[in-house]
């Protein structure tokens, strides 16, 4: 356990850096994806499996593949100095986040968690079904929560099409097109 | 075995305490927030939110682990916080190509469209 831990800990917090740090915005979207595979380590360690076979699929898959797409539109893959990518704000950047992240290590850790145990997670599919669905003893608000989600993704993809598209007569690749 | 060695070997398969998953979640959560506050470039601005909602889940996903009372009730939120997550970077990759079809530039200091 404490092998894995350490292994997973330092791939995530290392590829973290990495997406912050590296100069080719390829390059931070291939760390990127590296942590996320990181955290779906660690969600096996943490008896969620289901749940990390979603993170693979859904961000190491899904999300690293949008975002290359969006990258391959909008720049072209060069490797550019410190200078470039990094705005004025690095040094005050850096001072809140390393004042964010102790105080968020500080308030999480100052709780005694020693009674707590590991195991109590959902490890079975049906498990997890059951709570999405909001029945046999999970909190009921998931029953709108799902709904809501689903229209949600249905809304966005819609809502991304609208945005992204070409108008009527701009570019070249609509002559010809009955409208 | 020599005792120290079995020693060694129990004190890595020791259950780790809920801490550490927190401690390496906060950690993540700053170095995405770090990321967000100084990158030039709109994409990587979307990989570090990215980061940072998966620290966030990486949290709820332990608190449903390890506490008794949850339920396991966490991995459900999780669950939502990755459709939203998956929604956000749909649009806001559309929001991108649209700036940069029209400003030919992804530069966040350089989009001041609604500057008055």
């Amino acid at each position: 356990m404490v092998v894995a831990f350490v292994f997973l800990a330092s791939m995530t917090l290392i590829s973290a850096l990495g997406v912050v740090l590296s100069r080719s915005v390829v390059h931070s979207a291939l760390f990127m994806s590296g942590s996320f595979l990181g955290i779906a380590g660690f969600f096996v360690m943490l008896n969620a499996p289901v749940l990390a076979a979603f993170q693979v699929l859904i961000y190491v898959g899904a999300v690293t593949v949008v975002i290359l797409f969006g990258i391959m539109f909008t720049q072209k893959p060069q490797v550019r100095g410190f200078g470039t990518i990094i705005n004025q704000q690095i040094w005050p950047g850096l001072y809140i986040a390393i004042g964010v992240g102790a105080f968020l290590a500080y308030v999480l850790t100052i709780e005694d968690w020693t009674a707590t145990e590991p195991g109590n997670g959902p490890r079975e599919v049906g498990v997890l079904g059951e709570i999405l669905l909001g029945v046999n003893g999970a909190p009921p608000i998931f029953q709108l929560l799902f709904e809501v989600i689903s229209v949600l993704l249905l809304v966005a993809m819609v809502a991304a099409i609208v945005i992204s598209r070409r108008k009527v007569g701009e570019g070249v690749d609509r002559q010809g097109v009955e409208e | 075995m020599p005792p120290q060695a079995q020693q060694f070997l129990d004190t890595l398969n020791t259950t780790l305490p809920l801490e550490g998953y927190l401690v390496v979640g906060a950690i993540m959560f700053a170095i995405g927030a770090w990321g967000a506050l100084i990158r030039r470039n709109a994409v990587v601005v979307f990989m570090c939110i990215e980061l940072m909602l998966n620290a966030v889940n990486l949290t709820l996903v332990a608190f449903a682990d390890y506490l008794p009372g949850a339920g396991g009730v966490g991995v459900g939120y999780a669950v939502l916080v990755i459709a939203v997550a998956a929604a956000e970077v749909a649009v806001g990759l559309a929001v991108v190509l649209a700036v940069y079809r029209t400003r030919k530039t992804v530069n966040v200091d350089e989009v001041n469209l609604m500057k008055g």
